[in-house]
C-alpha cells in the first residue's frame, strides 16, 4: 500500500518531522509550503489523502479547502491547526474537511487518523454488511447480537457502540479522541484515561478466558482491535 | 489576596453612618436658629427700651413744661385728673415731698434715686395686684418735691415668653425642615455612593469593562468617579497585559511540547529495554498532560476573552449530564467512587461542546479530590446572585451540581480554587493542572452565567457542592 499524501504546511520543522513519519511508514508525501501552490496540486493530480495546515501564506487552509470542494476534489482532508479548539473544528468541518487535528498532535495521533482517510478511500465498504466480523468475534448491528464463536457477549449500548466503532475499524489504530468523537459525539480531550477505563471494560468481555486477544494497546497512541 | 466577597442581600439604606451624619446636621441647623434667635432678642430688647425710654423722657417733658406754664396747681391737676400725657394707662407718675403724695396709677410712690436717665423699677398698683416692672426717672422740682414719671410694661420677662414661644416654634419647623434636609442629604449621597459602588461590586466581580458614568458637575463624587475610573483603567490594562503574556506564553510553548513528545515517540520505537520503555512512556504521560494544561490555558484564555463563536443552541443538560456520567462511570468504578445522577430535563440556549467539558471537569475534579461517592444532578430554579442580577432581580437559572463527600475546599480557599494553576496545599501531590474549575468559570462566565463553590449538605458540612448556573 503506497498511498500518496499530499502535505501543505508552511512550518517546515513540523513539516519534516510529518513527512518524514510517513514516509517511515511507507506514504508517498509531496509538500507544498503555501496556499495557492497546495491548491495547484490537490486540483491537479490525485491524492489519497489531504493533509492541510489551516494557517498557510498566500492562501489559507480553509479558502483552499472550499476552492477544492468547489473544484470537486473529494480528496479527503485532514485540517491542522495552531489554534486548536472546538471552534476551528466545526469551522473546519464545515468547510469540507473530513477530519480535524489540532496542534500540537501526537504523531501516532495523525498518523492514525490518515490510515483511517485512507482506508476510507480506498479499502472495501464494510458498511454494508449488517454482520461484521473480526477473527472468531461476529456483531450484528441488525440484531444487536455479538458473540465469540458460540459464546454470546451481553453488552451495555455504549460498549456496543464502542465495539462496532472498532470492528469498522478494525486493523487500524483509533485514538482515545477519536473514540469518543464516533462514539459519545464530544469533541474534548478528556485528559484522565476515561477512555482507557471503557475500553478495559469491554476488552474483559471480549477477551478474558480467550486463547488469542482481538484488543491491542498502541503505545502512545490508542487501540487496535485485529484478529492477527 | 483581595477577596472578591459577593454582596449579600440589598444595601443597607439608612447606616448608623447616616444616622449620625444626619443628627450632625439636624445639631448645627437647630444651634443656629437658636443663635440667631436670642441674637434677635437682644437687639429688640434694646429697640424696647430706648423706646420706652424715650416714652418716659417725652411724659416727663411735657409735666415740666405744664409744671413750668402753669406752676404747682397745673401739674397736680393733670396727675389727679390724668390729663394730656398723664391719660396714657400706661404712664404712671408720683408727686412726692408735699403734704400728700400725688399718685397717678399708682397705690404707693415708687423708690427712686435722681438720675439723668431712666432707670427700671417695680411699681405697686394695689394689695391685691402682684408687682410689674416698669421704667421711671426721678427729677427735683424747683419748690424741692420730687417727680417721679414712669411706664409700665414687664419688658424683659414679657420678651422672654415672647421669645420662647418663637424659639419653641422655630425649632419645631426647624426639626421639621432639618430632619427632612438631612433625609433627603442622606438619601442622595447614599444613591450616589450606591451607584459607585455597584460598579465597583461589577469589577470585583470580574467585569473589567465597568466604569463609572461621568456626570462632569465637578463635585467631589465626580472626583471619586474619575479616580476610580482611572484605576479600573489601569487595573484592566494590567490584568489584559497579564492574561496576554500567559496566552502567548501558552502559545509558545505548545511547538517545543509537541517536538518533545516527537523526540519521545522516536525514542519509545528504537528502545527494547523495559526499564527504558518505561521512563519513556512517563515521560510521554508528562509531556501529554503539559500539553493538555497549555491547551486548556489557551482555551480559558479565548473562553474569558470572549473570542469564541457563537455555537449556543437549545440544549437539555439532563442529557448532556447524562452522557458525561456514563463517560465517567466506568472510572468512577475503577476508583472505588459511587457515581449518582437525579436528572431533571431542563433546556437552555448553551454551547454544548463547552458545557460538556465543564461538566466532565466538574466531575473529574470530585473523583480525583478524595469523594466515595458523588452525585450530579441537573434542575432548573430562580436564583439571586449579584454575579448574574446586578438589580439583584430574581433570574430563571438552569443549575448543574456536583455533589461530593470528600474533604471539601475551605470556605476562604474557594475563590483560589477557581483562578488558574491555582491547586490549594492538600491538592498538591494529585496530578492536574489546576486549570479544571478556572475552565468551569470561563464557560460560566461565557453564558452570562456563575460558578459557586458551596459545603455539602448536612453531616458537618462535609464535602464540596459545585454548582453550575446557567440562565435559562
Amino acid at each position: 500500500m503506497s498511498a500518496r499524501i499530499l502535505l501543505v504546511e508552511d512550518d517546515t520543522q513540523i513539516g519534516d518531522y510529518i513527512a518524514r513519519g510517513l514516509d517511515e511508514e511507507g506514504f508517498v508525501v509531496d509538500r507544498a509550503d503555501n496556499g495557492r501552490d497546495g491548491l495547484f496540486m490537490a486540483t491537479d493530480s490525485q491524492f489519497d489523502v489531504v493533509v492541510l495546515d489551516r494557517m498557510l501564506p498566500a492562501m489559507d487552509g480553509l479558502s483552499l479547502l472550499k476552492a477544492m470542494r468547489a473544484a470537486q476534489v473529494d480528496t479527503p482532508v485532514l485540517m491542522l491547526s495552531a489554534l486548536g479548539s472546538t471552534d476551528d473544528r466545526v469551522s473546519g468541518l464545515t468547510a469540507g474537511a473530513d477530519d480535524y487535528l489540532g496542534k500540537p498532535f501526537s504523531f501516532a495521533e495523525l498518523l492514525a487518523r490518515v490510515q483511517a482517510l485512507v482506508r476510507r478511500r480506498t479499502g472495501p465498504s464494510k458498511v454494508q454488511d449488517t454482520t461484521i466480523r473480526c477473527g472468531e468475534l461476529e456483531l450484528d448491528r441488525l440484531t444487536r447480537v455479538v458473540r465469540r464463536a458460540a459464546r454470546k457477549i451481553a453488552l451495555q449500548p455504549r460498549e456496543f457502540r464502542l465495539l462496532e466503532y472498532l470492528m469498522l475499524h478494525q486493523g487500524e489504530v483509533v485514538t482515545r479522541t477519536m473514540l469518543l468523537e464516533a462514539v459519545w459525539d464530544y469533541h474534548f480531550d478528556p485528559g484522565t484515561n476515561v477512555i482507557d477505563v471503557h475500553i478495559s471494560r469491554l476488552r474483559r468481555k471480549i477477551d478474558d478466558g480467550e486463547q488469542t486477544v482481538l484488543f491491542h494497546t498502541v503505545r502512545g497512541a490508542g487501540y487496535r482491535l485485529a484478529a492477527d | 489576596m483581595p477577596s472578591t466577597k459577593p454582596l449579600t442581600g440589598n444595601p443597607r439604606r439608612l447606616s448608623p453612618t447616616m444616622l449620625w451624619l444626619v443628627a450632625a446636621v439636624f445639631v448645627l441647623q437647630l444651634l443656629s436658629s437658636a443663635a440667631a434667635i436670642f441674637f434677635l432678642r437682644g437687639q429688640m430688647l434694646e429697640v424696647v427700651r430706648a423706646d420706652r425710654m424715650r416714652q418716659v423722657l417725652d411724659v416727663r417733658d411735657d409735666l415740666l413744661a405744664t409744671y413750668l406754664q402753669g406752676g404747682r396747681p397745673s401739674l397736680a391737676q393733670m396727675i389727679v385728673r390724668q390729663q394730656g400725657s398723664a391719660a396714657d394707662p400706661t404712664v404712671f407718675i408720683a408727686l412726692t415731698g408735699g403734704q400728700i403724695p400725688l399718685l397717678s396709677n399708682l397705690a404707693k410712690a415708687p423708690a427712686l434715686d435722681i438720675a439723668p436717665r431712666p432707670r427700671p423699677v417695680m411699681v405697686h398698683l394695689g394689695s391685691d395686684i402682684p408687682d410689674i416692672e416698669g421704667m421711671a426717672i426721678a427729677g427735683q422740682l424747683s419748690d424741692g418735691e420730687r417727680l417721679i414719671v414712669g411706664v409700665m410694661g414687664a419688658t424683659e420677662s414679657r420678651f422672654n415668653l415672647a421669645f420662647a414661644t418663637a424659639a419653641g416654634l422655630t425649632i419645631l419647623v426647624a426639626v421639621a425642615l432639618a430632619t427632612a434636609s438631612a433625609l433627603l442629604l442622606g438619601f442622595e449621597i447614599s444613591r450616589r455612593t450606591h451607584a459607585i459602588a455597584e460598579t465597583a461590586a461589577q469589577f470585583a466581580l470580574g467585569n473589567f469593562g465597568a466604569r463609572l458614568t461621568d456626570t462632569r458637575s465637578g463635585d467631589g463624587f465626580d472626583h471619586l468617579r474619575l479616580q476610580m475610573n482611572r484605576m479600573a483603567e489601569r487595573i484592566d490594562r494590567l490584568v489584559s497585559e497579564l492574561s496576554s503574556v500567559s496566552a502567548s506564553l501558552a502559545h509558545d510553548l505548545r511547538s517545543p511540547v509537541a517536538r518533545l513528545s516527537a523526540a519521545i515517540d522516536t525514542a519509545l520505537d528504537k528502545v527494547e529495554e523495559p526499564a527504558a520503555l518505561e521512563a519513556l512512556q512517563a515521560a510521554r504521560e508528562n509531556a501529554d498532560g503539559l500539553r493538555q494544561m497549555l491547551d486548556t490555558a489557551l482555551e480559558i484564555t479565548r473562553l474569558e476573552g470572549g473570542a469564541v463563536t457563537d455555537r449556543r443552541l437549545p440544549i437539555d443538560l439532563a442529557r448532556v449530564a447524562e452522557d458525561m456520567a456514563e463517560l465517567y462511570e466506568p472510572l468512577a468504578e475503577q476508583s472505588g467512587v459511587l457515581l449518582v445522577t437525579r436528572l431533571d430535563p431542563v433546556v437552555v440556549v448553551a454551547d454544548r461542546e463547552l458545557v460538556s467539558r465543564a461538566i466532565a471537569n466538574l466531575i473529574d475534579n470530585a473523583l480525583k479530590y478524595g469523594a466515595r461517592r458523588v452525585e450530579l444532578s441537573t434542575s432548573a430554579g430562580i436564583v439571586t446572585s449579584p454575579a448574574i442580577t446586578p438589580g439583584l432581580a430574581p433570574a430563571a437559572m438552569a443549575e448543574i451540581a456536583v455533589l461530593d463527600d470528600g474533604p471539601g475546599i475551605a470556605a476562604e480557599d474557594r475563590d483560589r480554587a477557581i483562578e488558574r494553576f491555582v491547586r490549594l496545599d492538600n491538592a498538591r501531590t494529585l496530578p492536574g493542572g489546576g486549570l479544571g474549575l478556572a475552565m468551569v468559570q470561563a464557560v460560566a462566565r461565557l453564558h452570562g452565567g456563575e460558578l459557586v463553590l458551596s459545603d455539602g449538605p448536612g453531616r458537618g458540612n462535609r464535602g464540596l457542592l459545585a454548582t453550575l448556573r446557567l440562565p435559562r
